[in-house]
């Protein structure tokens, strides 16, 4: 009964998905002079990160100024506030030497590490991830063993209630956790996670294993994986899904999170909705052969050679809602839909067992969780017309051999 | 009329209008709604650059009837509790005597005729209570449907202002965990209740053609004229 009441609680109280874009004059003035006060309290900080200073980074790199204000302006925009705030996103930007983050990663593929890293040339999102201050971070450090045991205590000690948390990958709960353990002393990936994040100041869970379970809590879910947001509560929270997260979003959400000192406005499933308040399918280049019934109807045919809609191949993004048609990937190179490859929705729940078939929903013959997706709906209301259509057949047929029931008896 | 028959009318003219508004809307909404969960017809793949809109003008038609579906469903709430001519939600509620007859015209069917102890006349509670399941399943096509739609509104902005995706946003965003937690539940479940209510139009149209021929009622005629025609005695 219990259970039903938080149930039915739950269902009435949780957020909606809207997006306020515009939230008036009085309150971007309000929020532009706090930030304001606060950019100038981090500027009379020391950098924590000492070792690399942005303007010789991008210098090297050969980002020129005018570059880097369209970068921080795209940035302003990305982040829903107005053209004002530019000078302040680019102080902010400056000044990401003075956060100090801890990056963990649990059960995964490191993909998100990886589209931190792994871009040809490094672009003034992937730039402004090199200088934040990071303090530790399994994957990529040289320490290994009770050495990084040690320096991930120290880091937590020295910026206690200071440092933001990242988290790459689910957290396996089956077997008290033992599926995954980490570090020199055989701690689960659980009692790692639920360590670091108490002295944490935010946490954000990066990429959809963190944020929903992703792929390791696909169907049937051997190990019991589930997101951060399923464990942690009390912390303020951000998810950046996506597989993997897009650095630009990562990005957005540090430097709001330098400028205001607070996460930004998150929507139901506490995702930023600056970055996730879009639809793909609203801002797709796509969207035109869409309307006009324009489908690829198997790979490689005249309508992928044409750049048809990816509907019938199963692309997802019209229930899909994340900026990748906007932003793109790589600093705008492309992403899926571009490259002729359809959405496979990877920014929303489960979207390993609901979203990523390359056919419609209606079409999909493709086993789903708990009797839900994995059944065909078309087959199973079918199968029930059917047995309608049986059961009326049968009666039809009786009530001819029966005969009708005449006025005998009742005249 | 023939001889021994007295007319009984049994739906007005708002009732019947209705209906048949709710009959091809329903036919045009099965239709254009597979094509957009599946474009079972190719538009002419070599034309380039013409002004077709095959999915745009599906999608249109679709919502379309949809929106003069939410509206009759807003009547049709209105008349189950303040109708002037014959109120459904009398039938509905489980008080004995409405149980009793729920079953009385059940077992006729059941029977095949050999049965009948109740007042053919009105409407009867098994009725009722089946249009009941009906609209129940029209409702829910009615959130899901609306919810799926505020998802191409992500701006917040709608021709007729931002009042009507923040009033979607409040009165469907429940359907999303009630469906399942995500979007695609909400789908599949308004893909799945499609089926349900087909079966239910198969079952319904069955039926009301069994009547006509085993109670010599004119029952059929309802939904046209309004009216059916009983034995003297009865009435």
């Amino acid at each position: 009964m219990t259970d039903r009441i938080e149930g039915v609680k739950k269902l009435f109280t949780s957020k909606s998905a809207r997006v306020e874009t515009n939230r008036g004059d009085a309150h971007y003035e309000k929020l532009f002079q706090s930030c304001l006060a606060r950019v100038e309290e981090l500027k009379s900080q020391t950098p924590i990160n000492k070792r690399l200073d942005i303007s010789d980074v991008l210098e090297t790199q050969g980002v020129n100024r005018r570059d880097f204000m369209k970068w921080a302006s795209a940035v302003t925009g990305m982040l829903m506030l107005p053209a004002s705030f530019t000078p302040l996103v680019a102080d902010a930007a400056l000044l990401m030497n003075r956060a100090p983050v801890i990056w963990l990663e649990l059960s995964d593929c490191a993909g998100n590490s990886e589209a931190l890293l792994r871009s040809d040339g490094p672009k003034i999102d992937e730039i402004v991830l090199d200088i934040i201050s990071l303090e530790f971070h399994e994957t990529l450090q040289a320490a290994s063993g009770h050495q990084a045991e040690k320096q991930l205590e120290d880091a937590i000690h020295t910026f206690k209630d200071k440092y933001l948390l990242f988290v790459e990958g689910a957290i396996p709960m089956g077997m008290n956790g033992q599926f995954g353990t980490i570090g020199a002393s055989g701690e689960t990936m659980y009692d790692h996670l639920m360590r670091v994040a108490k002295h944490s100041a935010a946490i954000v869970a990066v990429g959809s294993c963190a944020t929903f379970g992703g792929v390791p809590a696909a169907s049937p879910n051997p190990t019991g994986a589930v997101g951060v947001m399923d464990v942690i509560k009390g912390k303020p929270l951000i998810n950046i899904p996506a597989c993997p997260a897009n650095p630009a979003n990562m990005v957005g959400v540090i430097i709001h999170y330098i400028l205001t000192g607070q996460v930004p406005e998150l929507d139901s499933l506490l995702r930023p909705k600056f970055a996730f308040g879009y639809r793909i399918h609203d801002n797709c280049e796509r969207r035109a052969h869409f309307d006009a019934g324009e489908y690829v109807e198997e790979w490689g045919d005249e309508g992928a050679k044409n750049n048809f809609c990816l509907y019938k191949v199963g692309c997802k993004g019209p229930m899909t809602f994340n900026n990748c048609s906007i932003v793109r990937y790589n600093e705008g190179v492309n992403w899926p839909v571009g490259v002729g490859r359809g959405c496979i929705g990877c920014s929303e729940p489960d979207f390993w067992d609901k979203y990523a078939y390359e056919r419609p929903m209606a079409d999909a013959n493709i086993k789903a969780p708990t009797g839900g997706v994995e059944k065909t709906v078309d087959e199973f209301g079918l199968g029930l017309l059917t047995a309608a259509g049986i059961g009326i057949g049968i009666h039809a047929a009786a009530s001819i051999v029966a005969g009708k029931k005449e006025d005998r008896g009742e005249a | 009329m023939k001889a021994g028959h007295k007319q009984v009318k049994r739906m007005t003219g708002m009732m019947r209008s209705i209906h048949w508004v709710n009959v091809i809307s329903m036919i045009v909404a099965v239709i254009t709604g597979l094509y957009i969960a599946n474009p079972y017809y190719q538009a002419f793949i070599a034309d380039d650059a013409v002004d077709k809109y095959v999915m745009a003008w599906n999608r249109w038609g679709h919502f379309i009837v949809a929106i003069i579906f939410d509206v009759t469903s807003i009547i049709v709430a209105y008349l189950f509790f303040f109708s002037r001519f014959e109120k459904p939600i009398f039938k509905v509620v489980p008080t004995g005597k409405n149980i009793k007859e729920f079953f009385e015209v059940l077992l006729n069917l059941l029977t095949l005729n050999r049965r009948k102890n109740f007042d053919s006349t009105h409407a009867d509670s098994f009725n009722s209570v089946f249009f009941a399941v009906f609209h129940i399943l029209l409702a829910w096509m009615l959130f899901t449907g609306l919810q799926l739609y505020v998802h191409g509104l992500a701006s917040g902005l709608s021709s007729i202002g931002t009042w009507w995706p923040t009033m979607l946003h409040m009165v469907t965003d429940w359907t999303i965990q009630a469906s399942g937690g995500t979007l695609m539940d909400v789908r599949v479940s308004h893909h799945t209740v499609m089926w349900y209510i087909l079966t239910w139009i198969a079952f319904h149209i069955y039926y009301q053609v069994w009547r006509t021929i085993f109670w010599e009622e004119a029952d059929i005629a309802i939904a046209i004229s309004g009216s059916k025609f009983v034995k003297e005695d009865k009435a």
